[in-house]
């Protein structure tokens, strides 16, 4: 009696406010992803991992003495450190390392597995599942680094991982924040501090960029079938993304207090691998303008809304929401033209997971299409008591 | 008048802290709660002597009876605890009601400028709901809260003209003012799912009045005062939006003192307020009431501390509040004592006052509030 209700009831409606929906790639460039997978799981997924070390030491000095040139390699090993709860497969492990140093164009992947071949062998280490640890040392041939020292030629490394059984890990990457290195000693003497020779990549010539991207990177030689065009796919390999723009009406987002905003997905079982494995989903607002119409560039174009991530496993199904309000709140600042009422579902590991959500896109039945299901309020008139 | 901001200054300044926070309470429907414009010791003597006292904002003619230019600051806390069938809530409202100064001109006129809140809005409403927010399965706890600050204050002009002890006249220019500052949330659990919003609203006020008082003393033991405020119009408006205009109510008051015990002062006043003028400045649902002030205390010579002849007060009080609950009026009983202290040779004197008052509304809604009024003279 002496606090009456003041605003309204709660309106909650589901409209169909879906303009366009589409998968995209995830056109974050290679060597960008923070991670470097290693896998082989039989004919479903292999992908290889490649690290450069184009530039050599020549010369080393001996505790107490003075430069000179490098004449032995000893215990020469490359340092990976691997995110152990990715790691995948009870059975050993055998890493092979091959010279994947080529003059072809540095982002062909055919270019880049046909190297994988015996006469590129350099070296192989088997690791049981209880040596895959956080840090992995892994030793490769010593009379393939001197070589590569004594003929001043780049030292480019391609992993593969085989054994009797699936595995997949995923190593860090630079971009990760703790880089392959490697390290050798240039004279017996273990009383001289072994050298390290950290990640570099001369080429493409010119694009640094580039070139720093592809230090260490993730090539894919199998990835699991890709979804059919009229389903909207997050994450895989390659990566994808979906790209919603949505038409809302006016009144709702200029003159009523959206209070909670959710989209209704419908998703679909993918049982191509690790069915039962949870997806951490991250819905982002699109914050390209007008000026890009291509769904695909305006799909990399994002921002954060919201830190808390959607849980999905890629074998389950049915109703999936995602909440949005967030979004909303910038929506009611900007013009459409400004930030268009669009958003981008992606997955937090993308680029580093096989693993790919499906869900109905607006080519499905109405039943299973997204949909917009927003709750709003009125304003209340703040004037006299 | 709502926390000037020079009286804030000093009373930060001597270490007063205050909470303004309160809930919603039978004292504080529609335009607010009107703190009557009493000092600390006519509240003392519950307001039986406020047609007589220069510091209380009543009667113009008792501004003659000052004697010397003088500054009168007040601050009044309100203890609050509203009890209703589901639960009671205790609230504090900080308010400084009051300041006042006062200066003679020549033998016979006198000057006062003074400042007091005419209806004080200040509260805060918590209501929490089920709301259906989603789908149809997802109910979740919808917090209301609706937050009022501000209130409408009366600042006077009063001019006073005596000659003699026995006759005093007193006239008063009056300009209302003041602003409610409205904050309206909507306030979910989950910031994830839920977007938590506020509104924002201001109301302000303006209105005029003049008031005139008479003051008689026929002998050196009994004492009569007459006052009486004629109000004009009171418009409020968003913005630069008129959204309503009523009435400043109308105001007569009469009082009697008998001084005929030594050392004491007995006196009683009754007064009334045309409430029901602002009735159009009121949403339907809430109604204002003519009402009756009736009041009367004594005032007695006390105890000497510290060489310091202490005044000791106490008085009892009844009244109509202007707005209702629900179509019912709201009475208040309160019971007051209080003492007066002169402080640095009389160049300054100290009152205090501590009411108990208890509000009803024909409902099982009870309201008991403890004031503690301290008022401050300083006479330069």
């Amino acid at each position: 009696m002496l606090c009456p209700q003041i605003g309204g009831d709660v309106q909650n409606i589901t409209i169909d406010a879906v303009v366009v929906d589409t998968t995209v790639p995830a056109l974050s460039g290679l060597g960008t992803e923070p991670g470097l997978l290693l896998a082989s799981r039989g004919d479903t997924l292999d992908t290889r991992v490649v690290v450069r070390f184009d530039s050599l030491p020549a010369t080393f000095i001996p505790k107490g003495d003075t430069a000179r040139p490098i004449t032995s390699v000893d215990s020469a090993y490359v340092q990976f450190i691997l995110d152990t709860l990715s790691i995948k497969g009870a059975e050993p492990v055998t890493i092979e390392a091959y010279d994947v140093d080529t003059t072809a164009n540095d982002t062909s992947t055919a270019a880049l597995l046909s190297l994988f071949r015996p006469d590129r062998f350099i070296s192989s280490q088997t690791f049981a599942r209880a040596e895959l640890t956080d840090t992995l040392k892994y030793f490769i041939s010593d009379s393939a680094v001197l070589a590569k020292i004594q003929s001043s030629t780049r030292l480019r490394i391609g992993l593969r991982a085989t054994g009797p059984g699936s595995s997949q890990m995923r190593i860090i990457s630079s971009e990760g924040g703790f880089p392959p290195e490697m390290f050798f000693r240039a004279t017996p003497d273990t009383t001289t501090k072994p050298l390290t020779v950290s990640l570099l990549s001369k080429t493409p010539i010119g694009e640094s960029i580039l070139a720093a991207n592809l230090i260490d990177y993730t090539v894919i030689a199998k990835g699991p079938p890709p979804a059919p065009p009229s389903v909207l796919a997050v994450g895989g390999l390659p990566a994808r993304r979906v790209y919603i723009l949505f038409n809302i009406p006016s009144n709702i987002i200029d003159s009523s207090t959206v209070v909670r905003a959710t989209l209704l997905l419908n998703q679909l079982p993918n049982m191509a691998i690790d069915p039962t494995d949870t997806v951490f989903v991250l819905p982002q607002i699109v914050l390209a303008g007008k000026a890009v119409t291509d769904p695909a560039k305006a799909a990399q174009i994002i921002g954060g809304i919201t830190v808390d991530t959607l849980k999905l496993k890629p074998g389950g199904s049915g109703s999936t929401n995602v909440e949005l309000a967030s979004a909303f709140t910038l929506w009611h600042t900007q013009k459409p033209d400004t930030l268009p009422r669009a958003i981008v579902l992606k997955s937090v590991i993308e680029g580093n997971s096989p693993l790919e959500l499906r869900f109905s896109s607006s080519e499905d039945v109405v039943a299973l299409r997204p949909r917009l299901r927003i709750s709003y309020t009125s304003k209340v008139p703040l004037g006299l008591p | 008048m709502r926390k000037p901001y020079f009286v804030a200054t000093v009373f930060v300044t001597i270490s007063f802290a205050s909470r303004i926070e309160a809930q919603g309470a039978l004292s504080l429907q529609g335009l607010g709660y009107p703190a009557g414009g009493f000092s600390a010791r006519a509240e003392g003597t519950g307001g039986g002597i406020a047609d007589f006292d220069a510091f209380s904002s009543v009667s113009p003619a008792a501004l003659a009876g000052v004697g010397s230019s003088a500054l009168f600051l007040q601050y009044s806390p309100e203890f609050r605890r509203v009890t209703t069938a589901s639960g009671s809530a205790n609230t504090t409202t900080a308010r400084f009601p009051l300041i006042e100064g006062v200066l003679p001109i020549g033998e016979s006129w006198t000057l006062g400028l003074s400042s007091s809140t005419f209806l004080d809005r200040s509260s805060e409403t918590n209501l929490k709901r089920a709301q259906i927010v989603g789908g149809p399965t997802d109910t979740v706890s919808l917090t209301e809260r609706n937050k009022v600050l501000g209130a409408i204050d009366d600042f006077r002009l009063g001019l006073a003209w005596s000659t003699s002890p026995a006759f005093r006249i007193g006239v008063g220019a009056h300009a209302f003012a003041g602003s409610n500052r409205i904050t309206f949330s909507q306030l979910f659990p989950d910031s994830a799912k839920f977007i938590s919003s506020a509104q924002a609203g201001r109301i302000s006020y303006a209105g005029f009045a003049g008031s005139l008082g008479i003051e008689w003393h026929p002998s050196r033991v009994i004492g009569f005062a007459l006052s009486g405020r004629k109000g004009g119009d009171l418009r409020a408006q968003s913005g630069d939006t008129a959204i309503g205009s009523g009435r400043l109510p109308d105001h007569y008051s009469a009082s009697a003192t008998f001084e005929g015990i030594p050392g004491a002062t007995v006196s009683a006043r009754v007064a009334h307020d045309n409430w029901s003028s602002l009735n159009s400045l009121s949403s339907p649902g809430i109604q204002a009431f003519d009402g009756w002030d009736t009041g009367a205390g004594l005032e007695a010579s006390g105890p000497r501390i510290l060489q310091r002849i202490i005044t000791l007060r106490a008085g009892a009080r009844f009244r109509t509040l202007p707005f209702g609950l629900n179509g019912e009026k709201v009475s208040e009983k309160s019971f007051a004592a209080g003492f007066g202290a002169p402080l640095t040779r009389d160049r300054a004197s100290l009152d205090v006052a501590i009411q108990r008052a208890s509000r009803s509304a024909g409902t099982d809604i009870k309201e008991r509030g403890f004031i503690l009024s301290i008022g401050l003279r300083v006479s330069p």
